[in-house]
């Protein structure tokens, strides 16, 4: 018996581009970047101010009915808010969840806004500005899971319920382990991918400690990059058997072929080209396809020295001759690095791109870098014919993701 | 004019930093000694950089500043000039 056929049949994006997949995506297609000035008054000395980031009124104005903020980090309102899109996408209905449907969304950081107002309280309260309540909700609301769950208990998703804290990678992983599980028979469905709400002071100030932070623009194997953007936001798919799909008459809007996942068991933070070439390798394989008939990689590409080398020498590694006529772009400067969210929002612009054959641009490159080789899509989008594109996800702790999309039109 | 035995003395207490924060021996520290041969892991470096931090109060990058350096004379040279520019600020 062959595996069963997975498609994606609802997307929804809640990012610093704005509510909903299109806003993302006119976004990233038309190179405009959501990077901000973002200050916070509780880091002394903040050295890095540029971030992408979702302001609390516009949080507020597209909070919904389902978000409740009294139970809720933002974390988990993000990522509400972009499920009830995808949900609404895929056209699902109540007898569509039950135990039939799992939920796997991954997080970083989970409720980091929460976490720190309540350190921030506890260290008043323990070094002496006096009696400060703290949030009895803490708990719930930071934990990593809040997000997962909160959309099962939405929607009342019974299956399997997984959340995956893998950094950067957390979505990415979030999605092809939804793919596998529905390939592996333990679920028909899931509602999945990633969330993260990162930019608050103590986790900016936490990145800014760690270095790799550009003090200016982030710009994607450009010569001249610095390092990366913070970003947040929220990507969900519904993803399901195309069997299922077919019966209750949804349209796929593409197909999940092929996932590769590896780690490097080598440096914390320093990513290793080989372990990134053999999640794309994997993915490729169990695709069934050639690298050339890969239109578009929606790269990693955060704009750090160290992970623009890696990713193009595993690139190079991978693609051989036909790289060079390869249509790739990192879209970090667009919505920001969003950590736990990064997968997903870079998968659904990697599917609106299969949709439209457009590769989007990668925004503030400059000049080749030698040490690089090579040239994103840069200036303006480009068009290119293939029926398939991938995306990269690479995280801390040397954790790679390749996921392979292939257009509905094949199916 | 930069004073020389100031700067000096400036390298000798950012090589004993350097010594404690990357847990290397500082008698085995050679300033002609390739980064990559100390055994320095990435983590070590931000640690490295985190104290120049706090010490001196100079931020220095990993992208910015120190992607293309080679020898421990190379990170020395680059932090006393960052702790230079700030004293003469």
């Amino acid at each position: 018996m062959s595996l069963p056929r997975v498609v994606i049949t609802g997307a929804g994006a809640f990012s610093p581009c704005g509510a909903g997949v299109a806003s993302l995506w006119d976004a990233a297609r038309d190179g405009v970047s959501a990077a901000r000035e973002v200050l916070f008054s509780a880091i002394a000395e903040q050295r890095v101010t540029r971030a992408a980031a979702i302001s609390a009124e516009f949080y507020e104005a597209n909070a919904g009915d389902t978000v409740k903020p009294r139970m809720q980090d933002r974390v988990t309102g993000f990522a509400l808010i972009a499920a009830a899109e995808a949900v609404a996408q895929a056209g699902l209905n109540e007898a569509d969840f039950g135990g039939a449907c799992g939920v796997i969304v991954g997080s970083g950081f989970g409720g980091a806004d929460t976490l720190d107002e309540n350190y921030l309280k506890f260290a008043a309260h323990t070094y002496g500005a006096g009696l400060t309540r703290m949030d009895a909700m803490a708990v719930p609301k930071i934990m990593t899971n809040a997000a997962a769950s909160w959309i099962s208990m939405t929607y009342g998703a019974r299956g399997p319920l997984y959340c995956n804290s893998t950094a950067c990678s957390s979505a990415s992983q979030s999605i092809g382990l939804a793919f596998q599980l529905i390939r592996a028979g333990a679920m028909t469905r899931c509602i999945t991918g990633g969330t993260e709400a990162c930019v608050v002071p103590g986790v900016f100030r936490a990145w800014e400690a760690l270095r790799v932070l550009t003090p200016d623009q982030c710009r994607p194997f450009s010569r001249d990059r610095n390092g990366m953007m913070l970003g947040e936001g929220a990507g969900i798919l519904i993803v399901e058997t195309l069997e299922a799909a077919e019966a209750r008459g949804a349209e796929p809007l593409a197909e999940i072929v092929g996932y590769g996942t590896t780690s490097d068991a080598g440096d914390l933070l320093r990513p290793d080209p080989e372990g990134a070439a053999s999640a794309m390798r994997r993915a490729l394989a169990e695709a069934g396809i050639g690298a050339r008939e890969i239109g578009y990689v929606n790269a990693h590409g955060t704009g750090t020295i160290a992970n623009d080398v890696s990713e193009t020498q595993a690139m190079r590694a991978v693609f051989g001759d036909v790289f060079d006529g390869l249509a790739v772009s990192s879209t970090k400067p667009i919505h920001g690095h969003a950590l736990g969210a990064a997968g997903a929002l870079e998968t659904i612009i990697a599917l609106e791109a299969l949709r439209s054959r457009t590769a989007p641009p990668s925004l503030n490159f400059n000049e080749m870098d030698p040490a690089i080789g090579f040239t994103p899509v840069h200036g303006s989008a480009q068009d290119f014919e293939q029926d398939y594109v991938l995306s990269n996800s690479f995280a801390f702790g040397g954790i790679n993701a390749s996921l392979i999309l292939g257009a509905a039109g094949r199916l | 004019m930069r004073n020389d035995a100031a700067s000096e003395t400036l390298e000798d207490d950012l090589l004993d930093l350097v010594a404690e924060e990357g847990m290397i021996e500082r008698a085995a520290l050679d300033r002609e000694a390739n980064l990559a041969d100390l055994n320095i892991a990435s983590a070590d470096f931000i640690m490295i950089l985190m104290a120049i931090e706090e010490k001196y109060g100079v931020y220095i990058s990993v992208d910015n500043e120190v992607a293309d350096l080679q020898t421990v004379q190379d990170l020395l040279t680059v932090a006393s000039k960052k702790i230079r520019e700030k004293s003469e600020a």
